[in-house]
C-alpha cells in the first residue's frame, strides 16, 4: 500500500493505482481527454500532466503509477501554463462551431477550456480541413474537423465490444478517425462511441438537431429494453422525452448500455400512447377518462363469477403493481398467466449486456405470483378460451409494442373471450372487435411511477418518478385500488418482500455531493435562467 | 411618479393656480403658432417620425447571397429570449455546404418585447431588428411571424444580405 501526496494531502492507494485514479478517488480536479475509466490508457491527449517531486519534467497521470512516497501537484505554475498551451494545440484544428454542434453544452472541451483555457490564441496557420457529416453507419455521423483524436471510440471498438470497425488514420495533423476499408460502424452498442467522444465529433443520429442539450432536464432510471436493467439517465422536457443515456454501475452494466436500449424513450411521448380510456358494450362505443373507465368495469366485475375470470400479466411492470394487483383480484379472478412474449430466446445473452428476455421485470413477476401461489399454466389459458370457460380476461399488456412480436396472434388469442380489459400505456394499432365488451385503459409508463425491477441476475433496483407526461393515465395500483375500491392501495405502497427489503433508492446511489434534488431544478430553472440574464 | 404637494396660501384660492394653467396653455400655443416649425406634434398617419438607424422594430431575417436563410438555428436566440416567443425546428440540410438549418422559425410578436436580445446573442447575423413599428392587424390577424414574412415580406425587396459569409470566412482560414 504505497503512500503518496496529492496537492499537499497525503493519502494511501491499492499496490498499482495511476495517478489518475487517485485523483478520482480525492475528487480532486485534474483536466483530462483521453482517459476513461472503463477502457484502457492511451495516454494521446497529454493533457493530464503532473508535477512529481525529484522528476524533471511533468509526467501524465493517468499513465503513471503511484510509488512509495510520491509528492504530486497540479496546482504548480509550470503544471498550470502547460495545461493551458496543450489545450490550446487541440483547439488549432478545431472548427469553432459550437452554434451547429450537438454536443454544445456538454462538451468536454468547452467545459474544460472554461477551466483551464488559454483566453488569448496565438495561432496564426490556417486550420487543416477535413471531412465533414461522415456517416459512419447506421447511428452515428463523424465530423472530422471537431474531432480532437483522443481515441476513446477506437479503443471502444477494440476492447469493449471487439468489432475493430474504427481507426485512426493518416499521420500528423491529418490524422482522422475513420472506418476501416468495407465496415461500417455496425455493432449493437455502436452510440456508446458517441457517449465517450468528449467533443462532438461523432453525433447520434436519432438525437441529432433535435433539441440543444441545455433545454433538457435529466433524471436517473431503469432501462426497460431487456431483463439486464441498465441504469440509465432519460433526457427530457415539456415537449417529451428526446434520448437515454447509461449511468455507472458496476454491478449491472458498467459505463455502457446497448442501442437497443436508447429507443425505450420512444414509446413514453405523448403521440405513442393511448389518451383516453374506451369503452365498447355491444355496439355502443364511447370514450371517457381512466378512472371513470376502471371504476365501471368495477361495476361490473363483481356481478362475475371468479372462476370465469381471468387476469394477464406482462412482464412490464414493477413489483409494488404485480403485488397490488394480484392481492386485490385474488378472490374475483381464479386464473393468473404470464404472457411471457420471448419464452425460447429468454435465456439467450450476448455476453456483454444484451439478454433475450425483453422485459424488464419477469423475474419479479414470478417472484410474486410464487409468492402469492397463484399463476397458471398457459395451456389453461388457451383451452379454457376455447372451451369458453374464461368469460371475463383482464390482460396488462405491453408498454412497449416493439419487443411484443407475438402482439397481434396473442390479441386474436385474447379476442375470444367474452368481456376484455386491456390495460396498457401504448395505443392499439388493429381494433379489437372480437370481445363483446371491450375496455381499453390508459397505464402510465415506467418514468412516470416509483417502484422496482429485478432484473435477469436477480437484483432488485428501486427507482423513482421522472415525471409526468399523460397525468390522467393510471398506474396498475391505481387500477388495484379503483377494482376494490381500497384506496389504501394506492395510497401505501404494496406490502411484499421486495418492497420491504432496503433497496438503496437508484437516483442516491448515482447523487454527486454538489446535485440538486430534480424537484427544485424543475421549479426554479426557469426563474433562476431569468435572474441570470 | 412623484406627486408635487402644493403647500402655499395659493391652494386655497380658485383662480390663481386656474389663470395660472391657462397662461401656460396660451404661452404655447401662441409660441406654436409663431414657430410652426418647431411645434413637436405629429399629423399621424399622415406625417410619420423618422426614429434612428438603432432602433429595434420588428424582426428581420438576413439571407445569404444565394437567397438561402443565415440562420443555422442554433438556437442562441431562442435560449437567450426573456419573452421566450422564438420557436426554432432545426434539421440536416441536403446542401453539403449547410449542416444544420432551421425548418421553421417562429416569433410571436404579441410577446416580443423587443429587447434586442436576440440580435446580441446571434453568432451570425442571421436575425436583426429592423426599422418597422407599424405593423397593425385587423382581428384574427397572424401576428405569429414565420420564415416567410421574417425572411422575404414585400418590405424587404427580396431579403437582408448578412455580414457574415461562411466561404469568405474559411478562405482567411478560419
Amino acid at each position: 500500500m504505497p503512500k503518496c501526496t496529492i496537492n499537499g494531502r497525503s493519502i494511501e492507494v491499492k499496490e498499482g493505482t495511476t495517478i489518475m485514479e487517485a485523483f478520482y478517488q480525492q475528487d480532486a480536479s485534474i483536466a483530462h481527454y483521453c482517459y476513461h475509466p472503463g477502457l484502457s490508457i492511451a495516454g494521446v491527449c497529454r493533457l493530464c500532466i503532473v508535477d512529481i517531486e525529484g522528476n524533471p519534467r511533468p509526467q501524465i497521470a493517468c499513465n503513471t503509477k503511484i510509488m512509495e512516497g510520491m509528492k504530486i501537484t497540479n496546482q504548480s505554475a509550470g503544471i498550470k501554463e502547460g495545461v493551458k498551451w496543450v489545450l490550446d494545440f487541440h483547439l488549432i484544428n478545431h472548427p469553432l462551431d459550437c452554434p451547429i454542434c450537438d454536443q454544445a453544452g456538454e462538451c468536454g472541451l468547452q467545459e474544460q477550456y472554461m477551466e483551464y483555457g488559454k483566453y488569448s490564441p496565438e495561432m496564426a496557420e490556417r486550420k487543416v480541413k477535413k471531412r465533414k457529416v461522415v456517416d459512419l453507419g447506421p447511428t452515428v455521423v463523424l465530423d472530422s474537423e471537431r474531432c480532437i483524436l483522443c481515441a476513446r471510440c477506437t479503443r471502444f471498438t477494440e476492447e469493449v465490444t471487439k468489432t475493430e470497425e474504427l481507426g485512426l488514420f493518416n499521420r500528423g495533423d491529418r490524422t482522422e478517425v475513420g472506418c476501416v476499408e468495407g465496415k461500417q460502424l455496425d455493432n449493437k452498442y455502436s452510440l456508446n462511441t458517441v457517449d465517450i467522444c468528449p467533443v462532438g465529433a461523432l453525433t447520434s443520429k436519432d438525437f441529432r438537431f433535435r433539441q440543444r442539450v441545455w433545454y433538457l432536464k435529466d433524471a436517473d432510471t431503469i432501462c426497460t429494453g431487456c431483463s439486464t436493467g441498465c441504469n440509465v439517465k432519460t433526457y427530457f422536457n415539456k415537449e417529451g422525452f428526446f434520448r437515454v443515456k447509461p449511468v455507472y454501475n458496476e454491478k449491472v452494466n458498467g459505463h455502457w448500455m446497448c442501442d437497443e436500449g436508447r429507443d425505450i424513450y420512444k414509446f413514453v411521448n405523448l403521440e405513442h400512447r393511448q389518451l383516453k380510456a374506451s369503452i365498447r358494450t355491444g355496439s355502443e362505443t364511447f370514450e371517457t377518462s381512466a378512472g371513470d373507465a376502471t371504476k365501471k368495469f368495477s361495476s361490473f366485475l363483481k356481478q362475475l363469477k371468479s372462476s370465469e375470470t381471468a387476469v394477464v400479466l406482462t412482464g412490464q411492470y414493477t413489483v409494488e403493481e404485480y403485488q397490488a394487483l394480484v392481492k386485490s383480484l385474488k378472490k374475483s379472478a381464479g386464473h393468473f398467466f404470464h404472457w411471457n412474449q420471448n419464452e425460447v430466446t429468454e435465456k439467450a445473452f450476448d455476453g456483454l449486456l444484451l439478454r433475450g428476455d425483453k422485459n424488464p421485470n419477469t423475474a419479479g413477476l414470478r417472484q410474486v405470483l410464487e409468492e402469492n401461489k397463484v399463476g397458471s399454466d398457459w395451456k389453461e389459458l388457451e383451452t379454457g378460451l376455447k372451451d369458453k370457460k374464461i368469460k371475463t380476461l383482464i390482460v396488462a399488456g405491453p408498454e412497449n409494442k416493439t419487443v411484443f412480436l407475438d402482439l397481434a396472434n396473442k390479441l386474436t388469442l385474447f379476442s375470444q373471450a367474452e368481456n376484455l380489459v386491456w390495460l396498457s400505456a401504448a395505443k392499439l394499432d388493429q381494433a379489437v372487435s372480437g370481445p363483446k365488451n371491450f375496455w381499453h385503459i390508459p397505464l402510465k409508463t415506467f418514468v412516470e411511477k416509483s417502484g422496482t425491477f429485478v432484473n435477469a441476475k436477480g437484483l432488485a433496483q428501486k427507482f423513482s418518478k421522472v415525471t409526468t407526461v399523460l397525468s390522467e393515465a393510471l398506474t396498475l395500483s391505481d387500477v388495484a385500488a379503483l377494482l376494490t375500491g381500497d384506496e389504501a392501495l394506492m395510497v401505501a405502497e404494496a406490502k411484499s418482500e421486495i418492497a420491504e427489503a432496503k433497496i438503496p433508492l437508484l437516483a442516491d446511489l448515482h447523487k454527486r455531493p454538489d446535485q440538486v434534488e430534480l424537484e427544485r431544478r424543475k421549479k426554479n430553472e426557469f426563474l433562476y435562467k431569468r435572474g441570470a440574464l | 411618479m412623484s406627486i408635487v404637494q402644493n403647500t402655499g396660501e395659493k391652494k386655497n384660492w380658485y383662480l390663481p393656480g386656474i389663470l395660472t394653467g391657462m397662461g401656460i396653455t396660451m404661452k404655447h400655443m401662441l409660441t406654436n403658432l409663431m414657430n410652426r416649425k418647431k411645434m413637436p406634434t405629429l399629423n399621424y398617419p399622415e406625417e410619420k417620425h423618422e426614429y434612428g438607424p438603432r432602433f429595434k422594430g420588428n424582426h428581420v431575417l438576413t439571407v445569404k447571397k444565394d437567397g438561402t436563410l443565415r440562420c443555422t438555428a442554433c438556437m442562441l436566440c431562442a435560449t437567450n429570449c426573456p419573452a421566450d416567443c422564438i420557436k426554432i425546428v432545426a434539421s440536416e440540410s441536403i446542401d453539403p455546404e449547410v449542416e444544420k438549418f432551421p425548418i421553421h422559425y417562429e416569433i410571436d410578436i404579441l410577446r416580443c418585447v423587443f429587447c434586442g436580445f436576440c440580435e446580441e446573442a446571434c453568432p451570425v447575423d442571421a436575425i436583426r431588428l429592423g426599422p418597422e413599428w407599424q405593423t397593425p392587424g385587423l382581428n384574427g390577424a397572424n401576428f405569429n411571424y414565420d420564415i416567410e414574412h421574417l425572411a422575404h415580406r414585400p418590405q424587404l425587396k427580396g431579403g437582408i444580405l448578412t455580414h457574415v459569409d461562411d466561404k469568405e470566412r474559411h478562405k482567411a482560414g478560419i
